[in-house]
């Protein structure tokens, strides 16, 4: 993704040009002579044409400095700058460019005698070039030149429509009076429109039905249309609209990423789960899980159940069967009669497990409603736990790592090649290796932001599960402990963008109810529990991640069955049932389902706000209810959504109930929020000056506001003081880096370094180092665009 | 000379960047409950960031503005504004610098640069700023032409240009249909119902912000998108004030020719200029574009040189009962007519009195209502066909069968 940066020099030997290759600077001309005036002329396409040029770069004729370009090649679309790349296809286009620019620039009196004879070159050289390739400006309308630079305009416009039988459109203020008529006939006779036109379905109250449709007409005759119209792109790729493609430049956000979870699940936890349940998680610690052989690991793992004094496997909170997924490794490629290798574990049967099993916080945690089909199997494995329950492996969950390992530090490697091996060796942060091969060790991991190593850890710590790398199709068994692993894992996948690999892995695990997620298919080692040991989390992770990837429908989709089994289990809490419907005598004071649910909804909503603005504001206003004191916060959101759409007069009023909503409240926050609120009204009707002045207000309350410094910088560049910006960012950065060097404010920062100066290699280096220093291994450097 | 560094011999560089309005950070929360593995690390790591909105962390739509990321797509319509930048990277003090920014398209060239003074001096790592905006106003090729010229401590005169191509495209696609309303019931004017269809053709949702019908001279206009509650109106679209993607909005207007124009409505012929669709919407934070229509033109309906309209009929009839139905009969040709009326029953309509009779005389633009009396045969909706005018002077018939249907229902049920 680069765009064409297309240099021409006006020395080029007409010859060498013509050639049409320009990757070397061809020697000076005769005309050359003068040294007074340096003649300097880039062009640089700006247009759509980004998709194809990956290889350009190969060819510059004055990028002196690789570092430079590298720079180029992260910013090309915007900063336009002054490392030229070129490219073959486009010296033609060249030729015709310059002849019209010199052209225009003909008239210009303001030329010295010098720069005439230049122009006489010039005009030398883009007939040379005409012979080559017949791109004149004379052509650029022709049909013939659609076709020809169709190609460079295809991807921008991939998504326009055919544009069959359109009025054509213009601007207001000077071309409405001098469009030609339009060819609009209105027969009565006519019952049909003319061939292209869509027919509107016909009123019938109208006695004369007839259609005038308005004939195609272009918007000038110059033929500049005429590329769009014709394009062949055009038709054939209308059907994916509403996918945004992620390589197709968009000024604006994509829907795509709007909102995550309008929910505080600590008020869910605290409000439902004493410390007990909460810290009762059994750590299979294994020192070995480094090693690369899984095989062994399982064996090993296996040889260890059962014993919880086995000093490879430490169990920590005392629940001895779940130490380890006994049954699971003993499966071989055809199911076993599962009872029998159950029956081989059923003295761990502990009365206090048992009971601690069927605690009611774990009961209501765990409560699920399996499909029809699940439960059958389920129900069979209950009752036959003495002979055979044969289970088709297709309804069983096979996961295993479908990398082995991503671990990497793309802040090493940046150093490594921009700093150099000294400084990168100061570089240190931790990873898989350096901590404890345990919960412990990756909830350090994850708490110093090195979430690549986590999820390395998280791979290992699953293959000491038997479900490591490749075991993906090979039987396992799940315990509380496998499936949080991979919950973690996922969700860090998630976290750090790596949409595509969470999905491959969350793949094994089908919609998340097969048998053998759920506690009934264990009843030796759970003896007495119900439920899913699918994380809550997890589900809506799994329902959350169709949508990263472009595809919300689905995760509409997902949410709703989710919803729907949510709602199920209210119902049967409320006839007193327990939450699978079964018959249970449900204290009382444990019927709470409602609260313990009451997430479940706004994540179920949630989703639709991420490309749905009007259920996302409907979903907002729920939110609202259960979250009164959010309440500020949540109209301030809502109205930034619309202020997103442009629907400026709506996110006024918004914010305005979010100033009534304050006004009983006084506190710095509040106030705050309604000075930045007032700030982003003033963004949306394009008064940087006005928005810049409420930030400034805000900084003046509370000086270390990250967003409104950060938000005061980018309007200054709005009014152009490039370097009053620069200094209000800086400043910030400099003030508290621990706190200020996000991922936004960086990308700011570099932006305007490369706006700035020639030179903006070396100060985006002192932010790598900035950056070495606090962030882990989960940082996102492409914020740097240093390459 | 070497031509390889022909970079190095200038002191000043030259920068220049689209600024599209900024758009708001996003986060991607994932979040998990206190009883799960991490516990609440992911909901601390959330608290931590700062460009979480704290109090509300799950929020993805954050505050925390960012600078556009790359060039976009610029629409016809819409105003492109860019930052230029011109930097002294030397470390020496150059004189008399003079930036132009000329925007070239493929009929004219403007000049966007906000003053054309020279600016006397740039002291090292100093820069002259310039931000520029422009409505673009046609599609295809522009060339944003930016030249710098200068001179070095020296005295040495130099100057550079560079060039930057973009391509602007259609935001929208607009279909137009009419619908005549023959002079029917309401016999007063000749309305014109004109279905617009808006499509937004861009990659971004867009809001509508005003999508109105700007009438020629001759008609007034009555909006039809909005449905009259008691809470006041509210727009037929409800709630979805934006447009995704590649959706299609239909807006409907009504046109009713002034009065001046009605008094001759029946004889109106040819090509009427209606009017002008005027469309203003906004996408992110607030960006601006602004399109009109060329002017929208229909093609009056043709009424031939005698136009028979129909001025009452009843909606519902009772089989085989007698009705009366009102005709207006009017010339709408130079010269004046003697009219003999026909009247042919059809396999349904059966025509009550006297065929052939004499209606005399009937100047220019002149009209005469005419009462007649039929009933029908056949349940069911049924065409009032079979009218027949002939023109004595020249000897010339005029045809009008589907004037009108009427429902004819059996008298049963009618009464009950």
């Amino acid at each position: 993704p680069s765009s064409l940066l297309m240099l021409s020099d006006p020395r080029r030997d007409p010859s060498s040009a013509a050639s049409g290759s320009c990757a070397r600077a061809a020697p000076p001309g005769p005309q050359q002579t003068q040294e007074e005036i340096l003649f300097h002329e880039e062009t640089i396409d700006l247009g759509g044409d980004e998709f194809e040029s990956e290889g350009n770069e190969t060819v510059s004729e004055d990028s002196n400095n690789f570092v430079d370009k590298l720079n180029e090649q992260m910013m090309e679309s915007v900063i336009i700058s002054d490392s030229p790349n070129n490219s073959e296809d486009d010296t033609g286009e060249l030729g015709c460019l310059q002849e019209m620019v010199d052209q225009m620039e003909a008239k210009d009196n303001q030329k010295s005698q010098t720069e005439v004879d230049k122009e006489e070159f010039l005009s030398n050289e883009s007939e040379t070039e005409h012979e080559e390739t017949p791109k004149d400006i004379s052509e650029i309308g022709t049909d013939d030149q659609a076709s020809l630079k169709e190609e460079s305009i295809q991807e921008a416009v991939k998504e326009e429509p055919k544009l069959g039988n359109n009025v054509s459109v213009e601007t207001k203020p000077n071309n409405s009076g001098e469009s030609t008529p339009e060819h609009q006939i209105l027969s009565p006779s006519t019952t049909k429109p003319s061939s292209e036109a869509e027919p509107i379905p016909v009123c019938t109250i109208f006695s004369q039905a007839n259609s005038a449709s308005s004939q195609p007409q272009l918007f000038l005759p110059d033929g500049f249309e005429s590329q769009m119209v014709k394009s062949p792109s055009f038709s054939s790729i209308i059907e994916t609209p509403v996918k945004s493609n992620p390589q197709v430049v968009q000024p604006s956000p994509s829907l795509s990423k709007f909102f995550g979870d309008t929910v505080n699940t600590n008020t869910l936890a605290s409000d439902f789960f004493d410390s007990f349940t909460t810290s009762n998680f059994i750590s299979v610690s294994n020192p070995n899980a480094s090693s690369s052989v899984p095989e062994q690991m399982a064996s090993l793992s296996n040889g260890g159940d059962g014993s919880s004094s086995n000093p490879t496997f430490p169990v920590q909170n005392g629940r001895p069967e779940a130490g380890g997924p006994p049954s699971s490794l003993e499966i071989t490629q055809s199911p076993k009669p599962f009872s029998q290798i159950q029956a081989v574990f059923a003295g761990t049967d502990d009365p206090f497990a048992t009971a601690l099993n069927m605690s009611e916080l774990d009961r209501r945690n765990d409560a699920w409603i399996p499909s029809e089909e699940t439960r059958n199997v389920l129900i069979s494995v209950a009752t036959q736990q003495y002979s055979a329950v044969f289970i088709d492996k297709e309804n069983l969950t096979m996961p295993g790592l479908k990398f082995d390992n991503i671990q990497g530090d793309a802040v090493k490697d940046l150093m490594l090649r921009f700093l150099g091996e000294q400084a990168a060796v100061k570089r240190q942060v931790l990873n898989a290796n350096s901590v404890e091969q345990s919960f412990v060790g990756l909830k350090q991991l994850i708490s110093s932001k090195n979430w690549r190593a986590a999820v390395d850890l998280c791979g290992r710590l699953l293959t000491a599960h038997g479900q490591g790398y490749k075991k993906s199709g090979l039987p396992a068994s799940h315990t509380t402990d496998s499936l949080q692993l991979w919950f973690v894992r996922l969700a860090l996948l998630v976290k750090l963008n790596l949409f595509q690999s969470a999905e491959m892995e969350f793949e094994p695990f089908g919609n998340l109810d097969q048998p053998d997620l759920y506690y009934e298919y264990y009843p030796n080692v759970y003896p007495g529990r119900k439920g899913s040991m699918v994380p809550f989390s997890m589900r809506i992770l799994h329902a959350e991640l169709p949508q990263y990837l472009g595809n919300p429908q689905e995760s509409l989709d997902r949410l709703h069955s989710m919803k729907i089994i949510c709602a199920k289990i209210l119902e049967n809490l409320e006839q007193g049932l327990a939450e699978d419907g079964s018959m249970t005598n449900i204290a009382q004071e444990n019927r709470q389902g409602k609260f313990f649910l009451k997430p479940f909804f706004f994540f179920t909503k949630s989703v639709f706000l991420l490309f749905d603005y009007v259920l996302a504001v409907d979903a907002y206003h729920s939110v609202m209810k259960y979250y009164p004191q959010q309440e500020p916060q949540l109209l301030s959101g809502i109205g930034r959504i619309f202020l997103q759409i442009g629907d400026i007069k709506t996110a006024e009023k918004y914010f305005q109930d979010v100033e009534k909503a304050t006004h009983k409240l006084d506190g710095l926050q509040s106030q705050i929020m309604v000075l930045m609120n007032r700030a982003f009204l003033h963004l949306g009707q394009n008064n940087f000056a006005e928005a810049h002045r409420f930030f400034t207000e805000i900084l003046k309350i509370d000086s270390s506001n990250a967003v409104a410094n950060n938000n005061a910088a980018v309007c200054l560049l709005y009014l152009g003081k490039l370097k009053d910006s620069l200094r209000q960012l800086e400043g910030m950065v400099q003030q508290d880096p621990q706190h200020y060097l996000h991922e936004s404010v960086l990308f700011n920062l570099t932006t305007m370094y490369e706006l700035e100066s020639s030179r903006s290699m070396q100060k985006k280096q002192a932010l790598l180092e900035a950056v070495a220093i606090k962030e882990g291994d989960s940082f996102n450097t492409q914020c740097l665009k240093l390459g | 000379m070497d031509v390889n560094q022909p970079k190095q011999e200038h002191l000043l560089a030259l920068k220049v960047m689209r600024l599209t309005k900024p758009t708001l950070f996003t986060n991607i929360p994932v979040t998990c409950e206190e009883r799960d593995l991490p516990g609440n690390l992911f909901n601390q790591l959330m608290k931590d960031d700062p460009s979480t909105v704290k109090g509300a962390e799950t929020l993805m739509l954050g505050e925390m503005l960012t600078l556009p990321q790359n060039f976009g797509n610029i629409f016809l319509g819409e105003t492109f504004s860019s930052y230029i930048s011109v930097h002294n990277d030397s470390s020496q003090v150059v004189k008399d610098i003079l930036v132009k920014a000329d925007l070239q398209t493929s009929s004219q060239r403007l000049n966007l640069s906000a003053s054309s003074a020279a600016v006397a001096e740039l002291k090292p790592d100093c820069c002259i700023d310039d931000v520029i905006h422009h409505e673009v106003k046609e599609i295809g090729t522009h060339i944003l032409v930016c030249a710098v010229s200068y001179t070095t401590q020296t005295g040495e005169k130099m100057y550079f240009r560079k060039f930057f191509k973009f391509q602007v495209l259609k935001p929208l696609d607009v279909k137009t249909k009419f619908y005549n309303a023959e002079s029917d019931l309401s016999s007063v004017t000749d309305e014109v119902f004109l279905e617009a269809q808006i499509q937004n053709i861009t990659t971004s949702p867009m809001f509508m912000e005003k999508v109105s019908l700007e009438p020629s001279m001759m008609y007034n206009v009555a909006e039809l998108n909005t449905v009259d509650t008691a809470g006041g109106s509210e727009s037929t679209f409800g709630a979805r004030t934006y447009l995704q993607p590649m959706d299609t909005r239909q807006y409907l207007y009504c046109l009713k020719p002034k009065q001046e124009f009605a008094e001759k409505a029946g004889v109106i012929k040819g090509v009427t200029v209606i009017g002008k669709l005027d469309i203003v919407w906004k996408t992110n934070l607030g960006e601006r574009g602004r399109l009109q229509t060329s002017q929208l033109q229909r093609m009056a309906p043709g009424y031939g040189d005698v136009r028979l309209s129909l001025e009452t009929i009843p909606d519902t009839v009772n089989l085989e009962e007698p009705f009366d139905i009102t005709c207006k009969i009017t010339n709408c040709s130079e010269r004046t007519m003697d009219l003999v009326l026909e009247m042919c029953n059809t396999n349904s309509i059966h025509w009550c009195g006297v065929s052939g009779r004499q209606l005399g005389k009937l100047h220019p633009s002149s009209s005469l209502h005419l009462a007649l009396t039929l009933l029908s045969s056949v349940q069911g909706l049924q065409s009032v066909s079979g009218l027949r005018l002939t023109d004595t002077f020249l000897k010339r018939t005029y045809e009008y069968d589907d004037i009108a249907q009427v429902c004819v229902v059996s008298s049963e049920i009618k009464q009950s």
